[in-house]
């Protein structure tokens, strides 16, 4: 009897709100950076190794996927950044109003797209 | 562990439709879970054409026209209808609350109603809150003097009063801890935002002489950090409380604490 109880619905009936879209994205772009990070010092390795393998991966990520892939990662790396100073806010015992917590959810929303534009033209004027 | 899908026999099937039979032109669909433990059949989700002309403005008020006109055989729990008791804790639009203070109004489209979620279902929207209140009492929700006087009045400033607005309004209906994504995944380990805002009410309470070892006994990897300030929690109080604020001070206390 006990063990035949159904469980009742939770991720797929409830509704989505900023703060929890930031948190559960907070996660996914952790773990992305993680591997990212990784990658890159592979990467590194591999140059110290024999000067070739930088051609390659210079011609891998000049390609669409490629460029794809750094942009995706500029974005990973200032939602990281935005959401973690929002995060320690929070640690710090602020910003726990609902309304707070909305605005700076969607700061680190659209502050995350404007780091990336930011970002990458820094980037691409440095290279 | 984050378990994404339901299991097999937790699965929700279609149910039946209740077509209108008063002939009004101002329904509204309502879906209702349902699951009646009598029949080993999996949960299914009813349909219900209710007539708004005559129904009253809360959730509660359509529940009560469906059991009483439509169909009897909906189980849902109820008793003050007036944001008291906490009994009609429901998950509608997609969202917790009390079914007898949240307006239908402010609900769009069709009226989704679940039982509170990631619980064992007893019956319909009835969930099974044994673990929550099993965790309620491992935190020894009273207060702890050794004043060995029994008579003698334990006096609290205004001010020491005050900490505790905000945390002793909460009416234990468990809206918070069943929408928090932490609780779903380790709600066995994990105390959840209901009870350790109560934590909270009894390590601020001046008059408590257990703070330290009410402090430490919280101090667990998963009992209380498990919180990543997903603030589910906040928006679902349906009292207006901070179960997230309160979780980020026990948090800093001990971070502050020499204990």
């Amino acid at each position: 009897m006990e063990n035949k109880r159904p469980l009742s619905p939770h991720i797929q009936i409830y509704r989505w709100h900023v703060s929890s879209l930031v948190s559960i994205s907070h996660r996914i772009t952790g773990i992305i950076n993680i591997i990212a990070i990784t990658l890159i010092c592979l990467w590194v390795s591999l140059i110290f190794i024999n000067q070739n393998n930088h051609e390659i991966i210079n011609l891998f990520l000049s390609s669409k996927i490629g460029k794809f892939i750094i942009l995706g990662l500029t974005w990973s790396f200032s939602f990281q950044i935005l959401s973690e100073i929002r995060h320690l806010i929070m640690d710090l015992g602020y910003g726990f109003e609902l309304k707070t917590s909305k605005i700076t959810g969607l700061l680190v929303m659209f502050g995350s797209l404007i780091l990336t534009v930011i970002f990458y033209i820094i980037g691409k004027n440095l290279i | 562990m984050v378990q994404i899908n339901l299991p097999k026999d937790s699965e929700i099937k279609k149910g039946k439709y209740f077509k209108d039979k008063t002939g009004s032109k101002n329904l509204r669909k309502v879906n209702i879970y349902r699951w009646d433990p009598s029949t080993g059949e999996n949960p299914r989700i009813d349909s219900y054409e209710v007539d708004m002309d005559n129904c009253p403005s809360k959730v509660l008020d359509i529940l009560n026209k469906i059991k009483n006109e439509i169909d009897p055989t909906l189980a849902y729990r109820r008793s003050c209808a007036h944001g008291v008791c906490g009994s009609c804790a429901m998950n509608m639009g997609g969202k917790n609350g009390l079914a007898c203070t949240k307006p239908h109004e402010e609900i769009d489209g069709d009226i989704d109603i679940y039982p509170l979620p990631h619980l064992k279902v007893k019956k319909d929207l009835i969930g099974d809150l044994d673990g929550l209140y099993k965790q309620y009492q491992s935190i020894e929700p009273w207060l702890k003097n050794n004043s060995k006087s029994e008579t003698n009045e334990i006096i609290q400033s205004k001010e020491d009063r005050a900490k505790l607005d905000g945390a002793y309004e909460c009416i234990m209906c468990a809206c918070c801890s069943t929408s928090c994504p932490s609780y779903w995944w380790n709600g066995d380990k994990y105390l959840g935002p209901a009870v350790l805002l109560q934590a909270y009410r009894w390590i601020v309470d001046s008059r408590d002489e257990e703070r330290n070892a009410r402090l430490k006994k919280v101090a667990d990897e998963l009992k209380l950090y498990r919180c990543h300030t997903i603030m589910n929690c906040t928006s679902a109080c349906p009292k207006g409380l901070n179960p997230a604020k309160a979780i980020a001070e026990i948090k800093k206390m001990l971070a502050t604490a020499n204990i």
